[in-house]
């Protein structure tokens, strides 16, 4: 059982590095921390998103600094070591084989401090219901729509920003994005 | 209450009544913490005694508390002061045509006010966008490609604001117009039914 749990660990922390260089390469939006949690929980691994969200701000940080400054397999694990002193041996390993096979295709972004504060759109979800009663309004019966905005964030996380619009905020809502996409194609 | 259109105007004591209203508004559904009870008995009802002026005041209020819960409209608004005429120490019917003058001008503003006051969650507060020129040189496909940056506002009511910004390129604008569509359609059916 050990051994298995061992492996799936490595499985699922290699998917983890990999997705922070295709992050870092801008290939996809973000990790997907929320998933990934789940994974290991199911493997016996017990991790919280939160902590995991850690672990993968630290790697991400550690690939794009080796990556900018060029850094070989070897240095790269000499500065790991000496940053974090109880990583386990295979989550060294893991990151060993991942940077000896990835570490050369990492780019180096230059105008990071401009694309600190902007999250990229990854996916919406949407309810639509009514507020019929409240302690303070027998009869409120006001329709409202509540979205989910799945975002990622410029270092890769991925969270949700959930808010509430009424009928004509929505309205406003939907006719900017008409505005957005009809200047979108002249350009 | 359409005879009421045609009576000739209130007496004069009503004229205080339509503002203490107005003052009862202030305070109960527009937030205005400065309208006092002092403050009314003082500019509205000067030589009433403060005990009695309570009693003017709580039952207004109570009323107005009564029309506002329900969102009556004016049939509902019509029984319901036509049987407060009725009722012993109730109100004279020239104070319901008072309150009905005053529920028709500012139902809307509170009914409003109350839908306000139970949006507890997120709120869309303002919205902005531009559109870029992406032109990063890392990936050439990516070279002069559009992008919005659409920056929202969002926080609960009363409370410090989030602003979120984010990028779209019109394939990611596709998909939320595509979704906006959903909604707006789920919308329709909804209004079509209440």
């Amino acid at each position: 059982v050990f051994k298995y749990v061992l492996k799936m660990f490595s499985n699922l922390f290699s998917l983890q590095c990999e997705q922070i260089i295709q992050h870092l390469n801008h290939k996809i939006p973000g990790v997907n921390t929320v998933e990934l949690c789940q994974r290991l929980r199911m493997a016996g691994i017990e991790i919280s998103v939160g902590d995991l969200a850690k672990i993968t701000n630290i790697v991400s940080f550690l690939f794009s600094t080796a990556a900018r400054n060029n850094l070989s397999t070897e240095d790269l694990i000499t500065t790991l070591g000496s940053a974090v002193s109880t990583l386990p041996k295979h989550a060294i390993q893991v990151i060993r084989h991942v940077w000896n096979e990835q570490g050369k295709s990492v780019s180096v972004s230059e105008d990071t401090g401009n694309m600190a504060t902007v999250g990229q759109f990854v996916d919406i979800k949407w309810k639509l219901g009514v507020a019929m009663s409240s302690d303070t309004c027998r009869s409120l019966k006001y329709p409202y729509v509540t979205v989910t905005l799945k975002v990622a964030d410029p270092s890769g996380q991925i969270t949700n920003k959930s808010f509430e619009m009424t009928i004509p905020q929505f309205k406003n809502f939907f006719r900017q994005f008409k505005e957005m996409a009809a200047v979108l194609e002249t350009v | 209450m359409a005879a009421a259109e045609q009576q000739p105007p209130p007496p004069e004591g009503c004229k205080p009544l339509g503002a203490l209203l107005g003052g009862i508004a202030q305070a109960a559904y527009y937030g205005n913490a400065d309208i006092t009870e002092e403050l009314l008995r003082g500019q509205l009802y000067p030589e009433a005694a403060p005990e009695e002026f309570r009693a003017l005041r709580a039952k207004m209020g109570g009323l107005l508390q009564s029309i506002a819960s329900a969102d009556m409209d004016l049939n509902q608004l019509e029984a319901f002061l036509t049987a407060q005429t009725k009722k012993q120490g109730g109100i004279t019917s020239d104070q319901a045509a008072v309150i009905a003058k005053f529920w028709k001008n500012h139902r809307a503003k509170i009914h409003e006010s109350l839908v306000n006051q139970s949006r507890w969650d997120n709120i869309l507060k303002n919205m902005n966008w531009r559109v870029d020129l992406k032109s990063q040189s890392r990936h050439v496909d990516q070279i002069n490609t559009p992008v919005a940056i659409v920056e929202m506002e969002l926080g609960k009511n009363g409370q410090e604001s989030e602003f979120l910004c984010l990028e779209f390129d019109e394939a990611k604008v596709s998909q939320m117009l595509k979704k906006l569509s959903e909604i707006e359609e789920s919308m329709t059916v909804l209004t079509q039914t209440t």
